[in-house]
């Protein structure tokens, strides 16, 4: 959030790349949002168990192999999607590698 | 954003916040032991020595980068102290509307200049400063609980322990507290001395206007918050028998600790005592270190100079005698002699101004 009208200023740079200071801004700011999630969850839990809808013994209990079957696709869906751009293939054929204009 | 999200984002940071200042700053701290055995001895290992050991080395990067950004996260962003209080502006300003301006607890005064130093740069991170919006001591006020995470829930304690010290056997009629903000510093003060009568001064209106409401609040009738530079208050000379500040004396430039140092003089009567708590005694380099770039880190261009200040000979300067200064436990479980952790280095200054008979 941009405060009053002072002119921009460069953040500090604490890494030997100034990618990483910017991508660590990202990562904590999911990880805060990750974390605001979760206490939610928690809390709708709470409520729905309270208002006796849900049985949170029930929803806490390990998966069964019936259920993880069904699962399992979306689970491999995710890992995929997470993971594959670790090997640096293209998706789609182009030039490859690094390139310059210089 | 809703209470709940704002509360859990915040409890978020402020455990990150933990596992930095215990964790991290172990992992710092041993790194650099590591560095000095290998190093060619240890005599007066000057601040850049370790600067050199560390500042390239990955755990460095990022002991320093949380620090920074832990903080402005803290402020800034989705669920931030600012955005939270600005949603709520009106609900907030609202709880104390501008009639607490005609209050006999508190004085505006709309003329002030506020000083360059004091304008210039956002401490704490803080947008904006503590003085340029109307929910700015709010914001500060809410900010301030979690500046100690260590100490947590007993951050009061911080203020309670300087009150005891501050005043050891002493009940002083008059007192008074420099730069007192939203009144913190103050109310341990208005609390145990029902009798005496208490003046606290700052620069900032929305941190004034937050202290008389906790005054309005607690129904004490001993006390003023008025807008005014402590440097150049409009006190007759001898006026007060104690002088305070708490956290101030890092925020000012050198020259105008000495203004402070020299206004605290002329208005405390004499065999009157002043009594400063802020950041100074750094035991080891290592520690000055660390405390240098949380000052670059944490918007404070005035710690490191403070700390490099020969404050003794400044107060003395003044004409003071007996100078105190002395680390501050702020806490019952802190161990002074122990670097598990990372802290302020708390240290009170104190000093008296002759009585009429010795000057």
């Amino acid at each position: 959030m941009k405060q009053g009208s002072k002119s921009p200023r460069s953040e500090q740079q604490f890494f030997d790349d100034p990618a990483i200071d910017r991508i660590m801004g990202a990562f904590m700011a999911l990880a805060t949002e990750h974390y605001v999630l979760l206490d939610r969850v928690r809390a709708m839990e709470r409520e729905l168990v309270n208002a006796g809808t849900l049985n949170r013994g029930s929803l806490g209990r390990e998966p069964d192999e019936v259920e993880r079957a069904e699962t399992s696709a979306d689970r491999t869906a995710f890992i995929e999607a997470l993971m594959r751009p670790l090997l640096g293939e293209q998706e789609a054929l182009g030039a490859a590698g690094k390139f310059s204009l210089k | 954003m809703d209470d709940r999200s704002f509360a859990a984002a915040q409890d978020f940071l402020l455990s990150a916040k933990t596992f930095w200042s215990t964790t991290m700053y172990q992992a710092l701290r041993d790194k650099h032991a590591a560095a000095k055995k290998t190093a060619s001895g240890d005599a007066g290992e000057p601040v850049a020595a370790i600067a050199h050991a560390l500042e390239d080395t990955t755990q460095y990067q990022f002991y320093s980068w949380l620090e920074r950004h832990l903080q402005r996260m803290k402020y800034v962003g989705r669920y931030g102290l600012v955005p939270y209080h600005h949603e709520r502006r009106d609900e907030l300003l609202a709880t104390f509307d501008q009639s607490i301006d005609a209050d006999n607890a508190v004085q505006i005064d709309g003329s002030l200049t506020l000083p360059a130093y004091y304008t210039g740069v956002d401490i704490h991170q803080h947008p904006g400063g503590v003085w340029s919006d109307d929910v700015a001591g709010m914001i500060y006020e809410r900010g301030a609980r979690t500046t100690t995470p260590l100490v947590g829930v007993a951050e009061k304690d911080v203020h309670e322990r300087f009150t005891d010290l501050a005043l050891g056997e002493r009940t002083p009629a008059k007192i008074l507290d420099m730069g007192c903000g939203f009144g913190k510093s103050t109310q341990p003060f208005v609390r145990r001395l029902p009798d005496s009568s208490v003046d606290a001064v700052d620069l900032s209106a929305p941190c004034l206007r937050l202290a008389a409401y906790g005054t309005r609040e607690s129904q004490a009738s001993n006390v003023r918050f008025r807008q005014m530079n402590a440097c150049n208050t409009d006190y007759d000379d001898g006026t007060f028998d104690l002088v305070t500040s708490t956290m101030v004396l890092h925020e000012l430039p050198p020259k105008t600790i000495e203004e402070l140092l020299g206004e605290a003089f002329r208005v405390l009567s004499p065999g009157g005592r002043m009594v400063h708590l802020d950041f100074y005694c750094l035991p080891d380099a290592f520690r000055r270190f660390v405390h240098y770039g949380h000052a670059r880190r944490n918007n404070e261009p005035y710690m490191q100079p403070l700390a490099e200040l020969d404050l003794s000979a400044l107060v003395a300067s003044k004409g003071f005698v007996d100078v105190e200064i002395k680390p501050f436990q702020e806490s019952d479980h802190i161990d002074l002699n122990a670097n598990d952790a990372w802290r302020f280095p708390w240290t009170v200054i104190a000093a008296t101004k002759p009585s009429e008979a010795a000057q």
